[in-house]
């Protein structure tokens, strides 16, 4: 009960079965499902594998665009940089010849590399230079996107087979993204039982109380933009792969869709509520609501109009569990 | 956030009214230095190709600036009361959208669908207002979720290809010139003019800048901090809109991605501009210099034939220079030595 840091107690007394609610996956998991559930209702043929396999595929680059996302915001930040880091490595991945499995690996090394260099500059600005988030994150999303720009002018470039098809395919039957995606969940519930994880938390609930207690806030802010950094490279990684090929505009899309996705999963912005694994589970429903909304016949036109609205919603909803928390403590 | 670094690394014997008079000043300091920087910058310029510095580059720079300045006071309001408007970019396409399609090529009726329009856009930010101030939905979330909708619908208005032209009488008044100098120019100098009383120095700014400062505070003082904040944001609103119908009348035609290249600027030029991006300080006059500066150096960028890349990577780290030197840390620090001059 100690994962959340400084006011678990609090919270644990406020009872544990809303709190619960809260703060884990639950709430966006079920509705995942219920939505998967609808999808399989009127298009019966998405349970085939194929169908199954490209739909993870399809997700696994948001979902981990949101989970990175997500440690800057629980400590209380804000990481626009998604987006950058996302067209560089992309478009680095696409025109770096590396063949075979050992050349995927050297690829993933190499996108690690800069997703976690960027990832630390944000954090030396940010915990250094004590300047803004948003603002130097802007700053470094635009050079990342200039950068993008002069390793490929246009989209172009090729992955080797071994990214396009291994990468994209199963292992043991199920989809190599869904393995990612599982590991990005025992990740998350491994690091949020550290001392790295808790501070992470706390530094986010109250910044003063976290200082006094003696944790690094400085530090554990850095370490959130390089890990977010990370995820984001990855996320481009797989994108590449997925698509195999590369641009340097991939990153703009994400932009604006890996925050509401770190929305609907009930991530409170402004710190030190929610969770990674809430974060991908929003995403993979952002994007799993785009098939339902496609298969029900919503023209594509007004697909943002229900996206919006669901974000608004979704909001509220977290907002309104927290307060039947508050209030639920009287009896 | 602003108000635990006063609290907490102000020397405890600085009574408030002093430090207040210091954020005053240190905000004149840096709208000072932006404007020193885009002069210099358009000198210097000179020296690499003499087609430079003249005076029809900065006609062109003042030119392309102003829909950037007309989009960002909005930001800049929203953003002093601690707000983010993720919008505008959306309300940029459906002021351009609605009007190409409403006036249809014609001045029919100009003179009131141009006011209808400004009016649902700027109830379009009362409903962000309202998500931010009474559902407390975070500003980020609410304003991208209402872009989102709207952009949606414009797509849904226009299936896919906006339709129409702006009125001729528009269009021609992005091409008069009046003494000489572009009519768009006189009209930047007008919502400049206006801007600056509005937010510096108006009763509605003040109140702004008091609720951006510390909202507690001003509800105490009897201010509607709410009712401040929806309007911050359907002023934004209606700003972006103005901006898509000058825009659309400038181009002879609306698109869906009209407003897109506005959105991260509105914010750069107002960051840039010495705003702090968690409210409660900043001037338009600052945003102003902002947008000339990034403008400029866009504008340089270009002429000097700079591919793509090096151009946005320059830009990005103007934006992150002027971050750095703008911070309020290094005026309290070119205050105090100052001070100590003026003793020695």
């Amino acid at each position: 009960m100690s994962d959340t840091g400084i006011s678990s107690s609090s919270f644990a007394a406020r009872g544990p079965s809303l709190r619960a609610l809260a703060e884990s996956a639950l709430l966006i998991a079920t509705i995942y499902l219920i939505m998967g559930a609808i999808y399989v209702s009127v298009q019966p043929s998405a349970l085939s594998a194929y169908s199954i396999e490209s739909l993870f595929n399809n997700s696994l680059p948001l979902m981990l665009a949101a989970a990175g996302a997500t440690f800057v915001i629980l400590q209380g930040g804000f990481d626009l940089s998604v987006a950058g880091v996302i067209s560089l490595v992309n478009v680095v991945v696409a025109v770096t010849p590396l063949e075979g499995p050992l050349g995927a690996l050297g690829l993933l090394a190499i996108a690690l590399l800069i997703g976690m260099g960027v990832g630390a500059v944000n954090g030396l600005i940010v915990a250094g230079l004590k300047i803004q988030a948003i603002a130097a994150t802007l700053a470094t999303m635009i050079v990342c996107q200039g950068a993008a720009l002069l390793v490929l002018g246009a989209p172009g470039g090729y992955v080797s087979d071994f990214m396009a098809y291994e990468l994209t395919g199963s292992v043991l039957g199920v989809p190599l993204a869904l393995w990612i995606a599982l590991a990005g969940v025992a990740l998350w519930s491994v690091y949020r039982r550290t001392d790295a994880g808790r501070n992470l938390l706390a530094v986010g609930q109250d910044r003063k109380a976290a200082a006094l207690s003696g944790i690094d806030v400085a530090r554990t802010e850095f370490f959130s933009f390089v890990w977010a950094g990370a995820y984001y490279a990855l996320a481009a990684y797989m994108l590449a792969a997925q698509t195999s090929t590369g641009s340097p505009n991939a990153g703009e899309p994400f932009l604006l869709l890996t925050f509401a996705a770190v929305a609907l999963g009930g991530t409170a912005f402004g710190g030190g509520r929610g969770s990674v694994t809430a974060s991908l589970f929003g995403a993979a429903t952002l994007m799993l609501m785009q098939k339902v909304m496609f298969a029900l016949g919503v023209s594509s036109f007004y697909t943002g109009v229900i996206q919006g609205l669901i974000m608004i919603l979704a909001v509220l909803f977290a907002a309104g569990v927290q307060l039947a928390i508050r209030s639920g403590k009287r009896p | 956030m602003t108000q635990s670094s006063e609290t907490m690394d102000g020397p405890a014997t600085t009574p408030q009214d002093t430090r207040r008079a210091q954020r005053l000043s240190s905000t004149s300091v840096a709208v000072i230095a932006i404007y020193g920087l885009v002069v210099a910058m358009i000198l210097l310029s000179r020296a690499v190709s003499p087609a430079f510095g003249g005076l029809s580059q900065v006609e062109t720079i003042f030119y392309l600036a102003a829909f950037l300045v007309f989009c960002a006071f909005g930001q800049g309001l929203v953003i002093l009361v601690r707000g983010l408007d993720l919008s505008i970019a959306s309300l940029i396409t459906l002021g351009g959208v609605l009007s190409t399609a409403l006036m249809a090529g014609s001045n029919d009726g100009l003179f009131y669908i141009l006011p209808a329009i400004l009016l649902a856009c700027a109830l379009i930010g009362v409903v962000s207002g309202i998500g931010v101030t009474f559902f407390a939905i975070p500003p980020f979330i609410m304003t991208m979720a209402v872009g989102i909708i709207v952009y949606s619908l414009c797509l849904g208005f226009t299936q896919g290809t906006p339709r129409g032209f702006p009125s001729p009488l528009l269009r021609d008044l992005m091409q008069a010139r009046l003494l000489a100098i572009p009519a768009p120019i006189w009209l930047l100098l007008a919502f400049v003019a206006v801007g600056t009383v509005l937010q510096g120095y108006s009763a509605f700014g003040r109140k702004l800048n008091a609720v951006g400062n510390n909202p507690e505070a001003a509800y105490v003082a009897g201010l509607s901090a709410r009712t401040l904040t929806i309007s911050a944001y359907a002023v934004s609103a209606a700003c972006a809109g103005l901006t898509g119908i000058l825009l659309a009348a400038y181009a002879n035609g609306a698109t869906l991605r009209m407003g897109d290249d506005y959105l991260l600027p509105s914010i750069a030029a107002v960051v840039v501009g010495g705003s702090s991006i968690l409210g409660g300080r900043g001037s338009f006059l600052g945003t102003v210099g902002g947008a000339l500066l990034l403008t400029t150096l866009a504008t340089i960028l270009s002429a000097l034939g700079i591919g793509q890349g090096w151009k946005t990577i320059l830009e990005g780290l103007v934006i992150l220079v002027a971050l750095i030197v703008l911070r309020e840390q290094v005026f309290d620090a070119l205050q105090a030595g100052l001070r100590g001059l003026k003793k020695g």
